[in-house]
């Protein structure tokens, strides 16, 4: 834009606003911790500088000290944050809402005419002399959301809107408007007013060059003495906008000022521009422009229009979301998912989190053992948990069950599966938990008439529930509960963990894969690559790993009647459920990382065979026994048994083509069980084994007569 | 080591030095950005101008006026002394901080990148700004990574880069220096750091400050 001696409009490059996160989060609290729902407007302070870079222009910013810092009350006058020579300080105002309506009513035409008043009445009383950024005073309203941490905002900076506007007669870089030594002296000064802390942040000022080609910076309150001392004459501005043809917004109201305060209509003007912390005459300019307001316009009654809501994009209104930096369910989940992220890098590459968020687990029982494992799949980073347990807290159980509090033991106790969902999501919000308040029907219990329907409703939603998930651990505390949920995993085929104790040792099993998948089904067909070296006949000879039960000679019957009372209050050393669980929840990671799965082949401790897969976690075995006594560990392994009560084909199978009916059977008859299976006859082959003791016994002596 | 040796980057090169130190590929400062502030060295506004293409800002903004609701009320007055400028693609801004760590007794870089209406950038468009062997050597090395942690003194989360392998990799730095003396001093120190560092997001660390 040259110069055109009839001139053009002068046109300037809007102010743009920059809100730091901080002043979010300080806004947040303020009105959370002290302001409630009070709506009355605050005074802020908004900071910029003036433009350092050849393209990019510099902002008005926003930052968490732009919000006053003190609770007790707020001084009807100004009290500016002070700046420096990054900052220069210029007062603005906040109107905040507590709606989002309330933000869209708010009459924005009339908020503008109150802040353009106040800056005509810092012109005409002459307080913008002595404290000059009035003039860029600017207004923000906005909504925070503070559920969602989302935050509606927008920008004002009034300006004075000049009728008719200016015309520009010149605008150059200001290198080619001075002599060589013009420049380096004003060069000099304006580095010295910005590096002064008396000065640094003064945004409006005088340039006076005197007939020697000194330059001198001068207050905007020397303006007389300026006046009459008859040197070359500029008023200078921190100009924040970068672009060479257009001088930045904060001239609008200097010249506004100027005019109607000191009368001139020509105005020589500096835009102050800086490279790199040092002025840069180079992308300052120096411009020229006249003014043709009518006298009624500069009348102190009537205030003048101004112009200057924020626009980006097309919109007035911009809209930002924090919630990752705010929402404490949010933070809580990036740092749980950190944690683990860590543990992949440093020492598991890989550690597959994306599967283990989405495996569904189904935890029988919310007990000791319940508890703690649940715990600790969330700790491995699983979100899916899912609980059953018929019972309620009872006093003692705090102690032992991890999830509950004294407090869920009151009023006859809360049922354990919902509260310990609740204290699941205490943890860690994130957790998708669901509790399930339901007895496990068990062989051995016969089921009254009345209430067969109801017991094969469960029945049913055992199944959809075993059907529904990824893995189940077994995790009761008898042993007659565990048939019906090994039977409906077998026949599932779904990866199962059976954690049991005694008084000072424990099992913690997975069990094997069941009877009724094919070997050669689909299923098996992605494994086969990695089965290789097995020919087909070792694969469909494999013996299936054991269940639960395969070890055992009698089926599932009552255990819990006609106990001692010694019997019937599960006594177990406290340090074993933990123990357990953990060793539980691990095996469980373990065999999601295998790439058999299920179908892994049983692995063991100090062991020279487990070479061909070595898997990052570890080996796999099939049982784990451990005493406490013994502080000692061993892994073991248990084929299944071809006439296991649980898992065997003929069960499977039974169940398979009768369903229900078979179960009711199963309850209500026990031996029902045994017969299916054989484990009769085998019972009377054994008894009908015939010892043939040798009665010759040689070391009389060594024996004693009791 | 405290956070009285941050000083010695700010002291020893002076402002110029400090501003040489950290114009690296495509960062450019926007005015005097290096202080020392309350226990740690800051950065501010550091910018990577963008084109206009596509980029976060864009697409956050396309997703809130979907959900958000409707604004338009009575056009306010746009008077023809105001430049109407096109909207080119946003630039992205970072801020840096080193902050010495007591658990781990290093310096740590916490830094955060955000569009200039504040929205802050999540770490898959930062890493998009990295230039090209950044991306390569965070991939490739076990002892950098970037996490987001709770920064130090303003208690938001903050990208930062792992400082549980700075130890390590500084001591394989002066492996070859014979003999080791007790310690190295202390800025020698922290641009050394900084050499390594700093190639990770990006920053290079001028001949200059080698040399002094």
């Amino acid at each position: 834009m040259a110069g055109h001696d009839n001139g053009s409009v002068l046109q300037f490059a809007p102010f743009q606003s920059s809100v730091d996160e901080g002043f979010w989060h300080r806004l947040s609290s303020l009105k959370l911790n002290q302001l409630g729902i009070d709506e009355s407007p605050i005074f802020i302070t908004g900071f910029y500088a003036p433009c350092s870079h050849s393209q990019v222009s510099n902002h008005l910013t926003l930052l968490g000290e732009s919000l006053p810092p003190e609770p007790s009350a707020q001084s009807s006058h100004l009290s500016l944050r002070s700046g420096n020579r990054n900052r220069c300080s210029v007062p603005g105002i906040l109107y905040n809402t507590n709606t989002l309506e309330s933000f869209q009513a708010l009459d924005k035409q009339s908020l503008m005419k109150a802040e353009a008043k106040k800056i005509w009445e810092d012109i005409h009383s002459g307080r913008a002399e002595q404290e000059s950024s009035v003039l860029s005073r600017f207004l923000l309203i906005s909504f925070a959301d503070l559920k969602s941490w989302k935050f509606y905002y927008s920008f004002a900076f009034p300006a004075l809107v000049l009728d008719p506007p200016a015309m520009i007669t010149s605008l150059k870089p200001a290198s080619q408007c001075f002599s060589l030594e013009e420049a380096d002296s004003l060069t000099a000064v304006c580095n010295e007013w910005r590096n002064s802390s008396t000065t640094a942040d003064v945004p409006f000022f005088l340039v006076s060059i005197d007939s020697n080609s000194h330059a001198t910076i001068r207050h905007l309150k020397d303006w007389e003495v300026c006046r009459s001392d008859g040197y070359k004459l500029l008023f200078g501005f921190y100009d924040p906008c970068h672009l060479p043809n257009n001088p930045g917004w904060p001239l609008r109201n200097f010249i506004a000022f100027i005019c109607s305060r000191w009368n001139l209509q020509k105005i020589r003007f500096f835009c102050y521009r800086e490279h790199r912390g040092f002025a840069d005459l180079g992308l300052s300019l120096v411009g020229e422009a006249l003014i043709s307001v009518s006298q009624e316009w500069k009348l102190h009654k009537h205030i003048p229009k101004a112009v200057g809501w924020e626009v980006n994009k097309g919109k007035k209104t911009r809209c930002i979301t924090l919630a990752n930096s705010m929402d404490p369910i949010k933070l809580a989940v990036s740092a749980a998912e950190l944690n683990l992220k860590l543990m992949r890098w440093r020492a598991l590459p890989s550690l597959d989190l994306h599967m283990l968020s989405a495996t569904k687990c189904l935890l029988l029982g919310a007990g000791t053992l319940g508890c703690q494992v649940a715990r600790m799949l969330m700790a491995w980073g699983v979100r899916k948990i899912t609980l059953v347990d018929s019972g309620k807290v009872s006093m003692s159980n705090p102690l032992r069950q991890s999830l509950y509090t004294l407090e869920d033991c009151l009023n006859g106790g809360e049922y354990k599966a919902l509260a310990a969902v609740k204290s699941l999501k205490q943890i860690f919000p994130a957790v998708e938990a669901d509790g399930i308040v339901m007895a496990i029907p068990m062989p051995g219990h016969p089921v009254p008439s009345q209430d067969e329907h109801d017991v094969l409703e469960d029945c049913r939603r055992l199944q959809d529930l075993i059907d529904s998930h990824d893995a189940v651990f077994l995790l009761t505390d008898t042993r007659e509960s565990r048939w019906l949920p090994t039977l409906l995993s077998s026949n599932a085929n779904k990866i199962t963990i059976t954690a049991a104790l005694g008084f000072d040792s424990f099992l913690v099993m997975r069990h094997g894969a069941g009877p009724l998948v094919d070997y050669r089904s689909e299923s098996m067909s992605a494994l086969s690559a990695e089965l290789g070296n097995f020919s087909l006949a070792d694969r469909d000879k494999r013996p299936r790993l054991g269940c639960y039960f395969c070890s055992d000679v009698v089926a599932p019957i009552d255990s819990t009647s006609n106990r001692t009372l010694d019997q019937q209050c599960t006594v177990t050393r406290p340090g074993l459920a933990p123990i357990a669980s953990a060793l539980a929840v691990e095996l469980l990671v373990g065999i999601l990382h295998h790439p058999h799965r299920i179908f892994a082949k049983a692995e063991f401790a100090n062991s020279m065979d487990n070479g061909s897969t070595e898997q990052p976690l570890g080996i796999l075995p099939h049982q784990i026994r451990g005493s406490l006594s013994q502080f000692s560990q061993m892994t073991l392994v248990g084929h299944s048994s071809s006439s296991c009560t649980a898992c065997c084909s003929i069960v499977v199978n039974e169940f398979h083509n009768r369903k229900m009916d078979f179960v009711l059977e199963a309850i209500n008859h026990p031996t029902y069980l045994e017969d299916l299976t054989g484990l009769t006859e085998l019972k009377e082959a054994a008894n009908s084994f015939d010892l043939d003791w040798d009665n010759d016994i040689d070391d009389d002596d060594e024996c004693v007569e009791i | 080591m405290n956070f009285v040796l941050l000083h010695y980057l700010l002291l020893k090169g002076g402002r110029d030095a400090t501003l040489l130190l950290f114009s690296g590929l495509g960062f450019v400062p926007r005015g005097l950005v290096l202080q020392l502030v309350e226990g740690y060295l800051c950065l501010q506004n550091i910018l990577i101008p963008r084109g206009t293409q596509d980029n976060c800002c864009d697409e956050a903004s396309a997703n809130n006026s979907k959900e958000e609701p409707c604004f338009d009320g009575e056009d306010d007055p746009i008077d023809n002394a105001t430049l109407v400028q096109s909207s080119d693609g946003e630039a992205h801004y970072y801020d840096f901080h080193i902050v010495y760590s007591n658990s781990y007794r290093v310096p740590v870089l916490y830094f955060r990148g955000y569009c200039i209406d504040g929205q802050p950038l999540v770490l898959d468009d930062i890493e998009k700004d990295l230039p090209a062997n950044s991306s390569k050597i965070l991939t490739e090395s076990k002892w950098t990574f970037i996490t987001q942690e709770e920064h130090p003194y303003l208690n938001r989360p903050w990208y930062t880069l792992h400082p549980c392998g700075t130890c390590e990799w500084m001591k394989l730095l002066y492996a070859n220096k014979a003999p080791m003396v007790k310690g190295v001093p202390v800025d020698q120190y922290i641009i050394s750091w900084f050499s390594v560092v700093g190639q990770v997001i990006g920053l290079r660390t001028p001949l200059e400050m080698m040399r002094s």
